[in-house]
């Protein structure tokens, strides 16, 4: 299997972590392509955000391996993670919260090495996509809480990074937000050649985004392919969708 | 905009403007005692100023700033006691140290870097440390400079004190400095580093998961933060002239502490508008308590009351208003919001 994993995709392989005698992840490996929304789905505490932790080395790995683009990452080491073109968003918003909008996302481009009169520009072409520009100046911690969501994301495209991990982005946003948020993702692979992974409940909304889904159930994979594939699969159907798609079905 | 327009640079000027105010109004009035006060007051801002370069962009309490205040002052005092005193005012010193010379606004200055290089030299370990493990060891750092100053005899003459440093400062030479420190804050908080590091005190895990050094940036602040301790220092010793290590300790930290924690730590209007009212509040509580012993209202003595007062009022602003009368927005922000509101 290994043998076809594109040089330029993310893959975490053989991945587990223990926190505490507790198995939050068990040999789960997963390949991010470059252009591709990836779905990631598995009940509440399957080990998904932990997942994400996991690839940005901001967990302790028990066994496993994350390579970004060819590049082994060493342990535990969030920050070459994050440098190699590794972006992430929280599940619980993370801003920096007396920073202004525009400061908020330059911070990505500035931790990079950028210069500021730059880093400004390219937070500025940003906003403007996110049509967030005429909130630039305001605190972040003003911002209703979709426009947060939104600026983490800009956030972490401000550091032009090859792969894009989003926790529940679309989480307490309301239809219109969301359908917005979905139309933003969209465009986002193929313009930037960038690759996302994205976590996310609402399986209509990842229908939409995503081509292939990654299903973990207690810390385990337990079906991986195209969505359509996926949805008919009986351990899925079990563990995760539960008795609603098998009406769907 | 137009470069006067400029929020950064309106800031500067109001500031700057504030200290300039004062420099006339003690002119005018031409009583010493106000100008003495007026010129503790410019220290205090360059004092102030450069704690908030630290603790107001990475959100770190730090106890050490009032050691890097002696560092300066004590080389400073190494390189302007006139060789005929020397041998009085440091019996002990090595006799590598007694060719030491420079101007005393030289030496000022290098009381700066001196205090700079040390703080590069003994923090990055500290850098990593967050919370109250952060604050703990800063503490730590003061009581290890404190004592350093204590018993190194040879160059601080120990605990005794140390006297016979030109009385070169003046009210115009502080206020031309404490303008310098506000330019040399606000050019860091709005640089590139500056915003990091107000990133890593926001929030340090997305800061880390961006890839943001925290260490360094902390690191960084923390230097340009002593050496304008250090410069506040020698200012500050060539203005009394003698002092022994104990005018570095925990009475000085406090009323620095407590100056930046009621004007606000995140901002530089913050920083000085707190010595000002700390200053002003001070002088009259002080006047007060002057009054009060010579009409003998109460049997004893009346002591301590600036002390006290300080330490509610600080309590008060952190239950009321964390973030200090100031929190985020400079005064050249507040001003530009003002003229664009007008301009509808
Ligand atoms: N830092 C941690 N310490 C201890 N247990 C944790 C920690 N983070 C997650 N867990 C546990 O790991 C499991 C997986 O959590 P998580 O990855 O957050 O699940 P999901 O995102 O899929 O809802 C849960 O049982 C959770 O309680
Ligand atoms: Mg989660």
């Amino acid at each position: 299997m290994q043998a076809d994993i594109p040089t330029t995709a993310l893959l975490a392989s053989n991945i587990t972590v223990e926190f505490a005698g507790l198995r939050a992840l068990d040999g789960v490996t997963i390949v991010i392509n470059p252009g591709e929304i990836l779905g990631l789905i598995g009940p509440n505490g399957s080990g998904k955000t932990t997942l994400i932790n996991a690839i940005t080395g901001q967990v302790p790995l028990a066994t496993g391996q994350v390579t970004v683009a060819g590049d082994v990452m060493p342990l535990s080491a969030p920050r070459t993670v994050a440098l190699s073109g590794v972006g992430r968003t929280f599940q619980i918003v993370r801003l920096f919260d007396q920073l202004t909008v525009s400061e908020n996302v330059e911070t990505a481009a500035l931790a990079k090495g950028i210069k500021r009169k730059d880093a400004r520009k390219i937070a500025t072409e940003i906003l403007q996509e996110f049509g967030m520009l005429s909130r630039a100046e305001t605190i972040a911690a003003n911002l209703n809480y979709g426009d947060k969501r939104r600026v983490e994301i800009a956030r972490a495209l401000a550091a032009t990074p090859k792969f894009l991990l989003l926790d529940e982005p679309a989480a307490g946003m309301n239809e219109s937000e969301s359908q917005m948020l979905c139309k933003q993702l969209l465009e986002l692979p193929k313009q930037r050649n960038l690759g996302i992974l994205i976590i996310d409940h609402d399986m209509p909304l990842i229908s939409r985004l995503c081509d292939r889904v990654h299903v973990i159930a207690s810390g385990k994979t337990i079906a991986a392919g195209l969505i359509e594939n996926v949805r008919k699969d009986p351990a899925v159907i079990e563990a995760y969708l539960g008795s609603s798609a098998r009406q769907d079905a | 905009m137009s470069f006067l327009m400029n929020r950064h640079t309106l800031t500067v000027a109001s500031l700057c403007g504030l200290l300039l105010m004062l420099v006339f109004i003690s002119y005018a009035v031409d009583v010493r005692v106000f100008t003495r006060i007026a010129t503790t007051l410019c220290i205090n801002v360059v004092m102030v100023v450069g704690l908030q370069s630290f603790m107001g962009n990475t959100g770190i309490l730090s106890f050490a700033h009032i050691g890097f205040m002696g560092v300066g002052a004590y080389t400073s005092a190494l390189l302007t006691i006139p060789a005929q005193m020397r041998g009085m005012a440091l019996p002990d010193l090595y006799p590598f140290m007694e060719g030491l010379s420079a101007s005393p606004i030289l030496a000022i200055f290098l009381g700066g870097i001196v205090a700079a290089v040390i703080a590069a030299a003994v923090s990055y370990p500290l850098m990593r440390l967050s919370d109250a493990a952060a604050v703990i060891t800063s503490f730590a750092l003061l009581v290890v400079l404190h004592t350093v100053m204590l018993h190194w005899s040879e160059v601080t003459n120990g605990p005794r004190t140390l006297f016979g440093l030109p009385a070169i400062t003046s009210l115009p030479l502080t206020a031309i400095v404490a303008a310098g420190a506000i330019a040399v804050a606000l050019m860091f908080k709005e640089s590139r580093l500056g915003i990091l590091a107000r990133a890593t005190r926001d929030d340090e895990t997305a800061a880390r998961a961006m890839g943001i050094n925290t260490p360094r940036v902390r690191w960084l602040a923390f230097i340009l933060s002593a050496l304008l301790a250090g410069i506040g220092g020698g200012l500050w010793g060539h203005f009394v002239g003698s002092f022994s290590p104990k005018a570095f300790y925990l009475k000085e930290t406090f009323v620095i502490l407590g100056m930046l924690v009621i004007g606000g730590p995140g901002t530089i209007t913050g920083a000085v508008l707190g010595v000002f009212i700390v200053t002003a509040a001070f002088e009259s509580l002080r006047t007060l308590e002057v009054v009060l012993n010579s009409a003998q209202i109460f049997s004893g003595q009346v002591v301590g009351v600036t002390e006290i007062v300080l330490a509610f009022s600080m309590i008060a602003v952190l239950a009321l208003r964390p973030g200090g009368l100031v929190p985020t927005r400079e005064i050249g922000d507040a001003i530009v919001g003002l003229i664009r509101k007008r301009k509808g």
